[in-house]
């Protein structure tokens, strides 16, 4: 049924909107991989060639047709199979996102901050991954960025994209929130703690697959707490997919009838959980 | 012999006589209208209260198209930091009430990407019927690429929402709250909202590299003239916007000049709009948010004044005698 409403909202073009109107990478992305992963391989292969279409001339991919910035979205197009969006557009999708980092780690940037007193040259947190180049680095696109080169390590063991990868967890493991989760990636305020929120505790669960430190056992407890009382199918979506990388999704666990999906990522990685929680997880292989 | 000047000795000249021929001059100022209201509570006396305010501002709205823009933040059901959805239902009420064509609610949170989740949380569901239908998720809405006229920050061209850009009229529709990095956030700091999430991340962190200051004087270049219902009825104050406690106040603070509403707003919460660094970039100078050239209805200032408790690092904001 959920696959039939993916049908039914793909746009001309072969791209899916968010909700509706025109189509966005991030919502394409999704519904591709879900569709992959219930054999509708058709209708995926429409949506990739949309997205080989927006593919700009620096290897990364803007968020939708006409925007002329490429962004995190790229981790989603190279979370999709090389052999389905075709090899060297996927290498290159991978090579952009070893090449981008959060402002803060540029040489130019460090070199500054050392210069007006600010910090060390070296003394600054490893890299993560920005929203949109020149900006800082976040939760949310490390820890999407990590699990697409993770995926890409399993097929391609580069000391450079290992290198990244780890980088990217430490870069999670030092933006964990005082009570133990994520947010968006801000600890603290002007001194004051902030919050961790369901959704990024779970993407970061989910990037930090295999490492184990009282950061995580935090954040997989936290994770839990917000799984009792979540009701929000993106943030749902998420926590699953991070419980389970640690397999700590309790077993015989429901996805709450009263939850809607608002959005079509909600629909697409509904289904990519539940089929991960059977053992074909999208996001590994 | 004649000195030749050089140019930086020319150039130094010429911005001091520029200067000096400027401070002859005193620039006629047209006040403008603020109304602060009375409004208790959230309950239904808020749909009149909201329509008379409006009634008093002549606003045109018949066969227009508003768009009202809330200051959704976070979940948390006991705080005080979203804009209420009683409060924007009466202003959606009291808008098609005056014949407007049509009446949209948008909004695009900086931290949250489930919007609707997060208006859902924060009651607009419950509040506003068929809320989906009428709600348009800033962050995700259809682009256009625009230049402000006046440009303060770095940030150049930005991609900004059809919705807001095609409206007839934005509403700019804040919470009265502190900010640990602006100071105050109010209807001109709203207007980050209108930013997409969706090009520009989550936080729209281009924003904080351009300036805060800068990027508010920039939006408020491009959307110079939104009318502004500022909701004061439960504040927050201390580490606003999001961990800060409620504060009631009271009241309802409107007007058509952004600049002359948060500066009144900042009075109401003895922070001195004057030192309040994108008021003044955004206003060009003192003049425009002084008192004098505020005409203000409605209820004094002094009536309805109550200072919001400040972190340490914006103590220095205080108004003096408060």
């Amino acid at each position: 049924m959920t696959i039939g409403i993916l049908a039914d909202k793909q746009n001309r073009d072969g791209g899916w909107p968010y909700v509706r109107g025109s189509s966005w990478i991030e919502p394409t992305a999704y519904a591709v991989l879900a569709l992959l992963a219930a054999g509708e391989t058709e209708r995926a292969r429409r949506g990739l060639r949309w997205m080989l279409a927006i593919e700009r001339s620096d290897g990364g991919w803007p968020p939708k047709k006409g925007i002329d910035q490429s962004t995190w979205v790229t981790a989603l197009v190279a979370l999709l199979p090389p052999e389905e969006l075709g090899a060297s557009a996927h290498a290159r999708a991978i090579a952009w996102l070893l090449g981008t980092t959060g402002r803060e780690s540029t040489l130019t940037y460090r070199l500054r901050e050392w210069l007006l007193g600010n910090a060390g040259l070296s003394g600054q947190e490893p890299p993560g991954w920005p929203w949109i180049p020149d900006t800082a680095a976040w939760v949310g696109p490390t820890s999407l960025a990590v699990l697409a080169l993770d995926k890409e390590y399993r097929r391609r063991p580069l000391p450079a994209i290992r290198e990244r990868i780890d980088s990217g967890r430490r870069f999670l493991l030092a933006r964990v929130c005082q009570e133990g989760g994520w947010n968006y990636g801000s600890v603290r305020a002007l001194g004051y703690a902030s919050r961790p929120y369901p959704e990024t505790t779970g993407m970061a669960l989910a990037a930090l697959r295999g490492v184990r430190s009282p950061a995580t056992d935090r954040g997989l407890a936290v994770a839990q707490s917000f799984l009792g009382e979540c009701r929000s199918a993106d943030a749902l979506n998420w926590l699953r997919l991070g419980l389970l990388a640690h397999g700590q999704l309790p077993v015989g666990y429901c996805h709450p009838l009263e939850v809607t999906d608002r959005t079509l990522p909600d629909t697409s990685l509904g289904l990519l959980v539940a089929e991960a929680e059977k053992g074909r997880d999208f996001f590994l292989a | 012999m004649p000195r030749t000047l050089t140019r930086r000795e020319w150039l130094a000249g010429s911005a001091g006589t520029a200067l000096l021929s400027g401070c002859g001059e005193e620039r006629p100022i047209v006040p403008s209208m603020v109304s602060i209201v009375r409004a208790p509570a959230y309950d239904q006396r808020l749909y009149e209260t909201v329509r008379r305010m409006l009634e008093e501002h002549r606003l045109e709205v018949r066969g227009r198209h508003v768009v009202l823009k809330p200051n959704l933040v976070e979940f948390e059901p006991g705080s005080s930091m979203n804009t209420h959805p009683l409060l924007v239902h009466a202003a959606f009420e009291a808008f098609r009430g005056m014949g407007a064509a049509s009446v949209r609610i948008a909004e695009g949170p900086a931290h949250r990407r489930n919007t609707l989740d997060l208006a859902d949380a924060a009651g607009y569901f419950k509040i506003v019927p068929r809320f989906e239908d009428v709600f348009v998720d800033l962050n995700l809405d259809e682009v256009t690429r625009v230049r402000p006229v006046r440009q303060f920050s770095r940030l150049g061209a930005l991609y900004l929402p059809k919705t807001v850009l095609g409206a007839d009229l934005l509403v700019s529709m804040p919470k009265m709250k502190t900010h640990h990095w602006a100071g105050a956030t109010l209807s001109m700091k709203n207007l980050f909202g209108v930013v997409p999430g969706g090009i520009y991340g989550w936080p729209k962190n281009p924003l904080h590299w351009a300036g805060i200051h800068e990027s508010i004087a920039d939006l408020h270049a491009i959307f110079p003239r939104p009318f502004a219902i500022v909701d004061g009825i439960v504040g927050m104050e201390g580490n606003g916007p999001i961990e800060g406690t409620p504060k009631p106040v009271g009241v309802l603070v409107a007007g058509h000049d952004p600049a002359a509403v948060d500066a009144t707003c900042c009075r109401i919460m003895r922070i001195e709009p004057l030192k309040m660094e994108y008021l003044r970039l955004a206003s060009g100078g003192e003049a425009h948010i002084t008192e004098r050239n505020i005409r203000q209805i409605g209820e004094s200032l002094p009536a309805v004044a109550t200072p919001f408790e400040l972190i340490p690092e914006f103590r220095w904001l205080r108004m003096e005698n408060s």
